[in-house]
């Protein structure tokens, strides 16, 4: 048993051991002390969600796919700082272009998409990640790390298609896992504002959820996802484009959506505005960007890669 | 185009702390919130954030807009939360109406009512303070943190060497990619392209983006191989790494690690015992 896991197991017979501890302790201070059911839930899934990771990092560090040489280090780097300078400047701060209805252009999500799908899982994680860090350093508005994770997911999902020796076979296991998040997303969306609330019937979240989150905000989600089937079938020939983006697409969903539900713990949001208000008007639009961006990208870098032979 | 950072030397106690000491202390922070649900222990986690804030030195014309942008966040979110009351349901089932609004109008037959009860004020009182917390700890990172220091931080916080000194040379792109992009934009303007005047639909737009981001990013992945090069020769990677700033604990760091862990098990056995769920005052039950 090497070093690492060692720890682990360590602090988990430590976290057993505290345990008890409490409970003992409890019950002599105070006989009517005992543990709380729904707390003691949430924290045994807190250590087991945090073995998950642990184990899938354990488990896969041999695979060469993640192997993070001087190349991979340096791809890192400029995807991260890619995507931290065009954060920064399309964040409003340097200059406003103007964005139709609520959506502000965010195109810089193509970056972690692109290196992802172009260098691996690890340049991509790490590209999303840092890149999202710096990004938000420099516009001032603080690290959020449940954010920070879902982009770099978004990077890593993308990268995901090195996976797969059959690019076809993957680009169609993506297309329909990809159908039923946006169909689940846009249901949730059409659900709430009609679900009738035990307390009273509140249309005024009717009309409060159409003035905030526009309509269109929420339609792009499924706007981006038949973008990106008919680039998938426009382009059959072309295997990479069409894997490029519907790998993007997906990492897309589970990584903003990661994001967004962690909100709902960290945060403290209802589950439905978490949905509606963060998940969909930041996925939805980022959809189209993956849609359209992330083939010209590509194009762009097998030019290049022809040039240059490598 | 300048990329500047938000760092500035500002001789604060928060600046003076080891930064993995302010990053764990924030961990652990996260941690506490994310745990309770009653007003009273948010007000006093809420006012460990309050200190830190002052204690960090930073003036708000500094800080201002980061906190218009989250402000108005937390404000639009505590509102919507009030008016529907939704996701205050898993918190309490009953509810003691405190004034109902009915509208003059009705609007298709039916009359739009607005009931305030105590318990979804409260509700929107606690979600406004625990997220007002969240939101000041994390402001504070990019003003307290040395941009130059994150690698070595993260390198002492157990990433491995080459993953902490990729964030030392993301750092060191940020600039000469800024000024690739002004360079960019200059030479598309010189062709005619106009970012301020995009027009057409969305999807237009996002297509007329292109030639800002792609020959920006080309170039920056082409200009690599001399970097990956130059790199290789003086044998990166095959060793474990030094850096040119070193951390060391001081007593200072110590206490904010220590403060920070006693809270977080604090917390974590409050709550397991039960305590810190959503509260209303008594008063405004009657």
């Amino acid at each position: 048993m090497n070093r690492k896991l060692t720890s682990v197991v360590l602090s988990l017979v430590a976290v057993v051991v505290f345990f008890l501890l409490i409970v003992q302790i409890g019950a002599m201070i105070n006989p009517s002390l005992k543990l709380d059911q729904t707390a003691t839930l949430r924290f045994v899934f807190v250590i087991i969600g945090l073995l998950a990771v642990f184990g899938v990092y354990y488990f896969t560090r041999e695979n060469s796919m993640l192997e993070v040489g001087t190349r991979q280090v340096v791809y890192m780097a400029i995807g991260a700082a890619l995507y931290a300078v065009f954060s920064y400047l399309f964040n409003g701060t340097v200059f406003v272009v103007p964005s139709v209805s609520q959506v502000a252009l965010r195109p810089a999500i193509a970056i972690p998409m692109f290196f992802g799908y172009a260098f691996g899982p690890a340049v991509g994680l790490f590209t999303g990640a840092v890149g999202n860090m710096f990004g938000d350093a420099l516009t001032g508005f603080g690290l959020s790390p449940q954010w920070s994770v879902g982009n770099g997911l978004v990077g890593m999902i993308a990268g995901m298609v090195w996976l797969f020796e059959d690019k076809k076979k993957s680009v169609n296991t993506v297309l329909i896992v990809s159908a039923v998040l946006a169909i689940l997303a846009t249901v949730i969306y059409m659900l709430n504002p009609g679900t009738a609330n035990m307390m009273f019937f509140d249309p005024a979240n009717n009309i409060f959820g159409d003035a905030t989150i526009s309509v269109f905000a929420a339609i792009s989600i499924v706007v981006g996802f038949i973008l990106v089937l008919i680039i998938r079938f426009a382009w059959g020939s072309n295997f990479n484009l069409s894997a490029a983006v519907t790998w993007s697409m997906l990492g897309n969903f589970i990584g903003l959506g990661f994001a967004a539900i962690s909100d709902i713990w960290i945060n403290g949001y209802p589950p439905a505005v978490a949905i509606v208000g963060e998940f969909l008007p930041a996925a939805g639009p980022n959809m189209v960007f993956a849609a359209i961006l992330v083939p010209i990208l590509v194009v762009a870098y097998e030019a290049v890669q022809r040039q240059t032979g490598r | 185009m300048l990329v500047t950072w938000r760092y500035r030397n500002r001789n604060s106690f928060l600046q003076s702390l080891d930064p993995r000491a302010f990053l764990i202390f924030y961990a652990c922070y996260i941690g506490c919130t994310v745990l309770f649900w009653d007003l009273r222990y948010l007000a006093v986690l809420g006012g460990i954030a309050i200190l830190a804030v002052l204690a960090s030195r930073i003036r708000w014309s500094e800080m201002r807009r980061a906190w218009l942008f989250i402000g108005g966040f937390i404000l639009f979110f505590s509102f919507l939360t009030f008016l529907t009351g939704r996701g205050g349901i898993e918190l309490y089932k009953t509810e003691h109406l405190l004034r109902s609004y009915r509208a003059p109008f009705t609007i298709l037959g039916w009359r739009p009512e607005l009931k305030i009860t105590a318990e979804r004020s409260l509700y929107a009182l606690s979600m406004l303070v625990r997220v007002f917390s969240l939101a000041s700890m994390t402001i504070l990172i990019p003003y307290t943190l040395n941009p130059a220091l994150y690698g070595v931080a993260f390198r002492g916080l157990g990433l491995p060497d080459k993953i902490a000194y990729g964030m030392d040379l993301t750092m060191r792109f940020i600039p000469t990619l800024g000024r690739d992009f002004s360079l960019t934009l200059d030479a598309q303007r010189a062709r005619g392209y106009e970012i301020e005047k995009l027009s057409g639909g969305l999807f237009a737009q996002v297509r007329k983006l292109a030639p800002l981001i792609v020959p920006v990013t080309i170039h920056a992945i082409v200009g690599s191989e001399d970097i990956i090069d130059a790199m290789d020769l003086r044998a990166f990677g095959t060793g474990p790494r030094t850096w040119l700033e070193e951390l060391h604990y001081r007593r200072r760091d110590r206490l904010v690690i220590g403060c920070g862990l006693a809270l977080l098990v604090v917390s974590v056995v409050l709550s397991l015992w039960g305590f810190g769920k959503f509260w209303v005052p008594g008063f405004l039950i009657q």
